[in-house]
Parts: structure tokens; C-alpha cells; sequence
């Protein structure tokens, strides 16, 4: 019981950290922002935007992986179906925020020109969290595993043979 | 208007992308294989675009993940070295290739930051039009990344305080080099574009972390659901005189034993 109080404390730590960071992040970009002249970025356009685009990217990422892995055992209907569901309707929503006319600022404000660069955009930022992952826990893992330990004392004591004790 | 090239050279290996490491990652071999000729053909597809890279929005995406390679492949041969040539019982390398893993990391710093200050990508005298929401996402994502990971040394682990501490160095290194960039900007490009490179990444980061969030947990209903459906698994009867009988002998046959 204490130990999981432990886990659940450890981790609510860890989420204050991100949380924190991201915070630090947001302050300095507003306070830069406000500082010096900077382009036209709607960034509520840019955030919904993102999000449809990433709920369908997911969902159809799903779809596929969900087909590749289905067999004749699995019941994988409502997975593949819902999935299939989801991405389509995400896709409605989408030009019908374009249509209405939330679009993005510097494209073209047809549907498939802001669906584009908002995925190329998205394919951008998911290659740099890749990146950032692989490049942050791979040093962490050379370090981690570089420290030196000592060996087990008891590996080097000799074998005892009871057979002479007893002589 | 989209060309048809792009949908079938570009677009399409995209959505297929997922198929192929589904495949993959399969049980079976033969999916397996598939998979693997399926990510080939889609990786030849894309390579055989015809039209030059910096004629589309999609080739210059293509020409900042080649612009990439140089770095990405010193940081992977660099983390693979130092951490075979360290103190691990697997395949372990000499030991004196450790400082060389070390020196290619360096490298691999030392080359994005060549790049970030004095090389943008560019063909032909023109810009990378992606290049500046790639960095401003890796560097937003590293501070991130490399902050928890410092904190994940710190809490999970046992006296790694030195471990931390250089993860602690990444992330504020990543802070004070994305600060630097926002106010001072650099030789190509000035601080206004970084600065709006940087705020539209922000929104960028948050929308795929709200939508992907969204998808995860409308799949994990979906997948309740589906287990919820199927019910509870009706009891299995004994087994009769004849199974009984088979069985016992395939036992005594593969054991050499009889009853």
C-alpha cells in the first residue's frame, strides 16, 4: 500500500515537471511575443486544425493497424469499423471548419491546400518529437548503463569443503 | 490542385505507411513479409518522384528529412557505440571505442547547430520552408523530453544524480538556444519569423496532443466495447472415455512411460 502511494507520488512529481516546463515554454514565447513585432499566427486556428487532423491521422493509423493484425479469432469489428467511423467523420468536421471559414493564415483557404500543409506540418512536429524522444533516452540509456558496479563480494570467497572441517 | 503524382508518389505511401509496420510487427511470416515488401515498395515509390523537390510544399518536407540524415545517422552510430562499449554483459564493443560514441554525439550537436546558425537547407539559394517549425518543435519537444527524463533519473533512480544532471544541461541548453532564437534570431533569418515559427508550433504541439489524445481513448471504447460484446465464455465439458484414452496414449507415447 505504501509503495503505491510511493509510484502514484513519484509520477504525480514527474507530471508536475512537463507541466512546469510547458508553462516556462508558453511565458517565453508571450513574453517575446509581446516584446517584439512577430507574424500573423492565429494560434487557436492552428491548434484546432491540428487536433482534427491529428484525430484523423490516428484513427486511420488504427484502421490500418487493426486490419494488418485482424484473423479469423479476433473479434476486431467494432475496432475496425469504429476507427473507420471515426476518421471519416473527423474528415467531415474538417471541411466543414474550412468551409465555415476558420482556415489557417499564408494557404490557400480551399479545403484540401489546408488540409495538406496542416498534415505536412503535423508529419514535421511528430518527426521532431521522434527525434527529441530518441535522442534524449538514448543518452540517458549510455549513461545510465556506464556506471561502473563492484563485483559480489560472495562470488569471490572460496568454496568451503566440509568434508576436511569434518576430518 | 493536387497532381496526381503527389496522390499516388506521395499521399498514398502515407496513409499506407501504418499498414506496412503493422504487417510487421505480425505474428505470422508471411505477413511479416508482406509488410516488408510493402514498406520497399512504398519507400521506392516515394523515391521516385519525378518531379524536383523544391517544386511542391510535400518534396521540400522530403528534402528536410534528407537535409537530416547527417546528423540523425552520427547521434544513432554514436548512442549504439557508447553504450556497447560500456559496462553491459551484451555484445559488448572494445572499450576504447566509448570516447568515439561520445565524440560523434558531440558531432551530431555540433552539425544541427552548423545548420540552425549558419547552414539552413536550402536548393538553389531557396529556404527550406519547413525548417523553421522543425526546429522550434524539436527544440520545444527536447526541453520537454530531456527535462522529464532528468526528473525520471532523479526520482525513479538510485543515486543517479549525474545522470540528471546532464539531462538537466540537454533541456536548458534547448530553453537558452530556443530563447536565443526567438530574440536575436540568426544570419538568415530574422527573430520576427522564429518568433512566429515558434508561437504556431506551440498551437501546433497542443492540437496533436488533444486529438491524439481524443483517438487513443475513442479506440480504447471502442475496444471495450467489442470485449464487452463477446460475453463470457461458456464451461468446457469433460472429457469422454475416448478423448481420455487418446490422450493417454499420445503421453505414454512422447514419455516412454506407461501408466
Amino acid at each position: 500500500m505504501n509503495n503505491d502511494g510511493d509510484v502514484v507520488r513519484d509520477w504525480r512529481t514527474l507530471t508536475l515537471v512537463v507541466l512546469t516546463l510547458t508553462v516556462l515554454i508558453f511565458i517565453a514565447n508571450i513574453h517575446l511575443e509581446v516584446r517584439g513585432e512577430v507574424a500573423d499566427v492565429d494560434i487557436l486556428s492552428r491548434f484546432t486544425h491540428s487536433a482534427i487532423i491529428s484525430f484523423i491521422f490516428v484513427n486511420s493509423a488504427l484502421f490500418m493497424i487493426t486490419l494488418a493484425l485482424s484473423h479469423k479469432h479476433a473479434n476486431l469489428v467494432e475496432q475496425a469499423l469504429g476507427t473507420l467511423l471515426a476518421a471519416v467523420i473527423g474528415a467531415l468536421l474538417y471541411g466543414l471548419l474550412v468551409d465555415s471559414g476558420m482556415t489557417v493564415a499564408g494557404v490557400a483557404t480551399d479545403v484540401w491546400s489546408q488540409f495538406s500543409i496542416g498534415a505536412i506540418r503535423m508529419m514535421t512536429a511528430d518527426f521532431a518529437i521522434l527525434l527529441s524522444l530518441g535522442a534524449s533516452f538514448g543518452i540517458l540509456l549510455t549513461l545510465v548503463t556506464g556506471r561502473e558496479t563492484p563485483s559480489d563480494p560472495l562470488l569471490e570467497l572460496e568454496t568451503t569443503s566440509f568434508e576436511s572441517e569434518e576430518e | 490542385m493536387l497532381a496526381s503524382t503527389l496522390l499516388w508518389q506521395y499521399w498514398l505511401p502515407v496513409l499506407l505507411l501504418p499498414l506496412g509496420i503493422g504487417l510487421v510487427v505480425a505474428k505470422e511470416s508471411e505477413r511479416r513479409l508482406t509488410g516488408k515488401v510493402l514498406l520497399i515498395l512504398l519507400a521506392i515509390t516515394i523515391i521516385a518522384q519525378p518531379s524536383s523537390l523544391d517544386s511542391t510544399i510535400e518534396g521540400w518536407s522530403l528534402h528536410l528529412l534528407i537535409s537530416l540524415i547527417g546528423p540523425i545517422i552520427a547521434m544513432l552510430f554514436g548512442i549504439w557505440f557508447t553504450l556497447f562499449s560500456g559496462p553491459i554483459p551484451v555484445a559488448p564493443l572494445p572499450r576504447s571505442v566509448r570516447p568515439f560514441g561520445f565524440a560523434l554525439m558531440i558531432l551530431s550537436a555540433a552539425w544541427f547547430a552548423w545548420m540552425v546558425f549558419e547552414a539552413r537547407p536550402a536548393i538553389d539559394g531557396v529556404s527550406n520552408p519547413w525548417w523553421q517549425h522543425f526546429v522550434t518543435s524539436f527544440l520545444t519537444s527536447l526541453v520537454v523530453v530531456a527535462g522529464f527524463a532528468a526528473a525520471f533519473a532523479l526520482i525513479m533512480g538510485d543515486s543517479r544524480l549525474k545522470e540528471a544532471s546532464a539531462m538537466a544541461l540537454i533541456s536548458i541548453t534547448s530553453f537558452l538556444l530556443l530563447i536565443y532564437l526567438l530574440a536575436e534570431g540568426t544570419n538568415s533569418d530574422d527573430p520576427v519569423f522564429w518568433r512566429s515559427a515558434s508561437w504556431g508550433a506551440l498551437g501546433d504541439l497542443g492540437g496533436m496532443l488533444f486529438g491524439s489524445g481524443l483517438a487513443l481513448m475513442i479506440f480504447i471504447t471502442f475496444v471495450w466495447l467489442g470485449e464487452k460484446r463477446m460475453g463470457v465464455p461458456e464451461s468446457v465439458e469433460p472429457l469422454s472415455e475416448d478423448e481420455t484414452t487418446t490422450i493417454r496414449e499420445i503421453i505414454s507415447t512422447n514419455t516412454g512411460v506407461d501408466e
